[in-house]
């Protein structure tokens, strides 16, 4: 568990502060995401988690204990880290690379080379084919792939990523999105996630931390609280005023508890696997007012007039 | 051509290669002894990186005859001035080179570092260094090759070394004398280049190379 405790950040010869007063907690095994536009502080935040910046007052408590307790250097290896512009070392192979961390933490040879193919298979690469290969030769994607990887690499309890998927085109920085909230799925890391984008911050986020300009954190709560209720005009235009559809985004169709569809032969197909909101721009993308889904060999109907009642039952739960 | 030959079998003529070669090379070693170092300290401000690489803009502007006659009337004659002047002449490209190569390491490579707990030596001995390798060795390479041709100065205030020959064949316009002296600078010069260019070679991390090539490719 991580907790900020009216956490200030003032930037020497800066008027005013980058991050003010900043208190919340992020739960362990949690994905929090801090966003915001540019200059609201949420690089500084992260960066102040593992002490790569000091905080001009307030503390940041690590399960309990104030994060100054250990040196800068010994806390970070404990922490993930892993950023846009990814930093992998191009004089070093991508195994070197992954192990990093363990290698500073003097784990001997065999297990660094038994975690490195692991990590590699866990991201989708085939450790014979890049282990021994050089950052460069590396597509955009693979090279995030490898920056994760090499995050992971000493299992780390918690894991700071600054827009790790943020150097690649929509489609892999979807790909690599899903792929990671699969091995999340299994590893519960408690994980602190900064953006600039909202769609990536509701698909990623367990919570949200909404912060704006100055530092300030305008609101901290479950994707779905902060599109359903936004607390302010801010957090309402930042989240959009798409921010229903956002909603829908949220949940899938196997989610949903349809009822078995008589006839009505020419509705489109619907896939379960998809979100609510994709399902929703399927049918109207054809004119009709339903789909058919099939699940367990029955053929169900999902209808408009279904997904609107999603939108007023505000309890829903998440796909 | 056979004059030549016969100079340079000549029992006075290893002597002024070897004096050419000891000029050089400690001229050479001593300034990457002052040079590295001063690299490394200024490496984390920008306003050291800044004056270290206008100082040695400066010094490099500055003519290596001039720097032997600056020399002169405060050190004197003979092998030790030579020497420093000769320093002073090798100094600059290295601490340009190195101070930009140590820079020049993309500030998301050296924050990674920084982010996964290596200290700031690790991050200069295991990532800096080697990634700025092959800008340091060329810095050196050209100090060398620069050296190793001034050098041949050094007999105007009694340096020695195979500037001696020149000057000799000169004042006796005896051509072959001239030539052998001209000729074996010039070895030296291109030996001194291949030599330092394989060190660059060797010590640019197989990783840099593959990235070089694939740039090239594009």
């Amino acid at each position: 568990m991580i907790e900020f405790k009216e956490v200030s950040k003032i930037y020497p010869g800066a008027q005013t502060p980058a991050v003010k007063d900043l208190s919340f907690e992020i739960l362990e095994g949690e994905i929090c995401v801090l966003v915001g536009p540019s200059g609201c502080g949420k690089t500084t935040s992260m960066r102040m988690i593992n002490r790569l910046i000091e905080p001009s007052s307030g503390e940041i408590l690590i399960d309990g204990e104030p994060n100054t307790k250990m040196s800068g250097t010994a806390l970070r290896r404990k922490i993930g880290y892993a950023i846009q512009q990814i930093g992998l070392f191009p004089h070093r192979t991508i195994a070197r690379n992954i192990a990093t961390v363990p290698q500073l933490l003097g784990w001997d040879r065999e297990r660094i080379r038994r975690r490195v193919d692991e990590l590699l298979e866990l991201v989708g690469m085939n450790p014979a084919d890049f282990r021994d290969r050089y950052p460069s030769e590396l597509s955009g994607g693979q090279q995030q792939r490898v920056g994760v990887a090499r995050a992971m690499a000493a299992d780390p309890p918690i894991m700071l990523m600054d827009e790790p998927f943020g150097a690649v085109d929509p489609i892999t920085r979807e790909r690599l999105q899903d792929e990671f909230l699969r091995i999340q799925e299994n590893i519960k890391k408690t994980i602190v996630f900064v953006t600039h984008d909202i769609d990536e911050a509701v698909k990623m986020g367990d919570k949200i931390a909404i912060l704006e300009q100055g530092g300030i954190l305008a609101q901290f709560d479950s994707p779905e609280n902060i599109l359903t209720h936004p607390n302010s005009e801010f957090v309402a235009s930042f989240v959009g005023a798409d921010r229903v559809l956002k909603r829908l985004s949220l949940l899938r169709v196997a989610d949903m508890r349809l009822d078995p569809a008589d006839g009505a032969d020419d509705l489109p197909t619907i896939d379960e696997r998809l979100t609510v909101r994709d399902a929703l721009s399927q049918i109207v993308g054809v004119g009709a007012t339903g789909g058919i889904v099939e699940r367990d060999g029955e053929r169900q109907l999902l209808t408009i007039k279904a997904i609107e009642g999603l939108l007023k039952d505000s309890g829903s739960a998440r796909g | 051509m056979n004059d030549v030959l016969k100079v340079f079998a000549r029992p006075q003529f290893p002597h002024a290669v070897l004096v050419h070669v000891e000029l050089s090379a400690l001229a050479l070693l001593i300034a990457v002894a002052i040079a590295l170092p001063v690299a490394l300290a200024v490496n984390r401000s920008s306003l050291g990186t800044a004056v270290a690489v206008n100082i040695g803009n400066i010094g490099r502007a500055v003519p290596s005859l001039a720097l032997l006659a600056l020399a002169l009337p405060f050190l004197g004659f003979g092998f030790a001035p030579s020497l420093v002047a000769l320093i002073a002449l090798a100094i600059p490209p290295i601490l340009i080179n190195a101070t930009t190569g140590l820079r020049e390491v993309s500030k998301e490579v050296i924050d990674a570092a920084r982010g996964m707990g290596l200290s700031g030596w690790q991050i200069l001995r295991g990532i800096q260094l080697p990634i700025a390798a092959p800008v340091i060795f060329a810095g050196i390479r050209t100090s060398a090759v620069q050296v190793v041709a001034s050098a041949t100065l050094a007999t105007f205030i009694g340096g020695g070394g195979l500037g001696d020959l020149i000057v000799e064949g000169f004042q006796k316009g005896d051509t072959p004398v001239l030539l052998a002296g001209a000729l074996a600078v010039a070895f030296l010069a291109i030996i001194t280049e291949l030599l330092f260019g394989g060190l660059e070679r060797a010590f640019t991390p197989a990783g840099l190379k593959v990235a070089q090539k694939r740039q090239k490719a594009r």
